[in-house]
């Protein structure tokens, strides 16, 4: 067990078919951490076989619900078996694991509940262009329109957040629109929100224009609903 | 004339199903009413075409009533296709929720 000042910290890894990186993540992760709890979407390729011989928690989706309902999922967990800080991080390499310990620190010292990881705040990302001048931008302007408020990275997966957050953020959003709804919900419960730089190495493009458009889609119908 | 009476048949067909169905218990009251209802308006509207035909003049329109009842019924498939839409995304929710109690209690 490696407890940072007394706090319990988890880090939920959401993975669909990331087979070739999981391993690699989870090594990376496990000293960072004192629990690593790796959420199987309903994977078709060997991630949860992969996983569960790392020795690390895997929850595993009988099928595909997608990475939102995986990290409300490892989220669900980590508040049972007592976190006191979770951390989202991605399955397919993209963050760096020495990078958690700079995400917990607001954290543990009380100066914020939730923390957000930042490609726009100084350390470097390879970031194809066409992300960078117009999936980003438009990601801030549907930030703007549903939250109110935006982030200088709205679409970003790195954060961490104390256990009040959890348990006050209840993600609803199965999709990818996960992200524009927890921070929608972490400005309007009146969270201390903080964010930081953090490096992110694309290995493939990531969220295309297609999935922005899901995205959008996705806001709007909850809107509706809720 | 022809068209009213083969309209109405087809409307009185689908009453005897809904009838089958309440009794059968396959239907709930409010979803019975609803249709109940529903085809009853739909076998009015039949049987005053030339009421509706002078209404469509009065409001302006240059079709006929059966134009307007056309025109009306898209206008409510529409809003069914949207309902659904939103049922879909609420048992969409309830699978997730269902999945992640069983996913948490293994």
């Amino acid at each position: 067990m490696k407890i940072v000042n007394g706090k319990k910290v988890f880090c939920v890894i959401p993975a669909y078919n990331e087979a070739n990186s999981i391993a690699k993540v989870i090594d990376s992760v496990k000293p960072e951490v004192d629990e690593v709890v790796v959420v199987d979407d309903g994977s078709k390729d060997a991630t949860k076989k992969i996983a569960s011989q790392k020795g690390v928690t895997v929850l595993s989706h009988l099928i595909n619900r997608g990475q939102g309902a995986a990290l409300a999922t490892g989220n669900e967990y980590a508040l049972k078996n007592g976190a006191d800080i979770i951390v989202h991080f991605d399955a397919d390499g993209q963050f760096l694991a020495e990078e958690i310990k700079d995400a917990i620190a607001p954290i543990i010292s009380g100066e914020a509940e939730i923390v957000f990881g930042s490609r726009f705040l100084g350390k470097k990302s390879n970031m194809p262009w066409l992300k960078k001048n117009l999936l980003i931008p438009l990601a801030h302007l549907v930030n703007k329109i549903f939250v109110g408020a935006t982030l200088s990275d709205p679409q970003n997966g790195f954060r961490a957040m104390s256990r009040i957050a959890a348990e006050k953020i209840k993600i609803e959003q199965a999709g990818m629109a996960h992200n524009t709804e927890i921070i929608h919900k972490a400005f309007s419960l009146g969270l201390k929100i903080k964010e930081i730089p953090v490096t992110v190495i694309y290995n493939n493009f990531g969220q295309r224009f297609s999935g922005g458009l899901k995205i959008i889609k996705d806001l709007f119908i909850a809107r509706l609903i809720n | 004339m022809l068209q009213q009476i083969i309209a109405l048949i087809v409307i009185a067909f689908f009453l005897s199903r809904l009838v089958w169905q309440k009794q059968k218990k396959q239907i709930s009251p409010s979803e019975f009413l609803f249709w109940l209802i529903f085809w009853i308006i739909a076998g009015a509207a039949i049987i005053g075409l030339k009421l509706i035909d002078r209404l469509a003049a009065d409001l302006g329109f240059s079709g006929s009533g059966i134009d307007i009842l056309i025109y009306a019924a898209v206008v409510v498939l529409f809003y069914f296709i949207f309902r659904l839409r939103l049922r879909q995304e609420k048992t969409e929710r309830d699978i997730t929720k269902i999945i992640r109690e069983i996913t948490i209690k293994k």
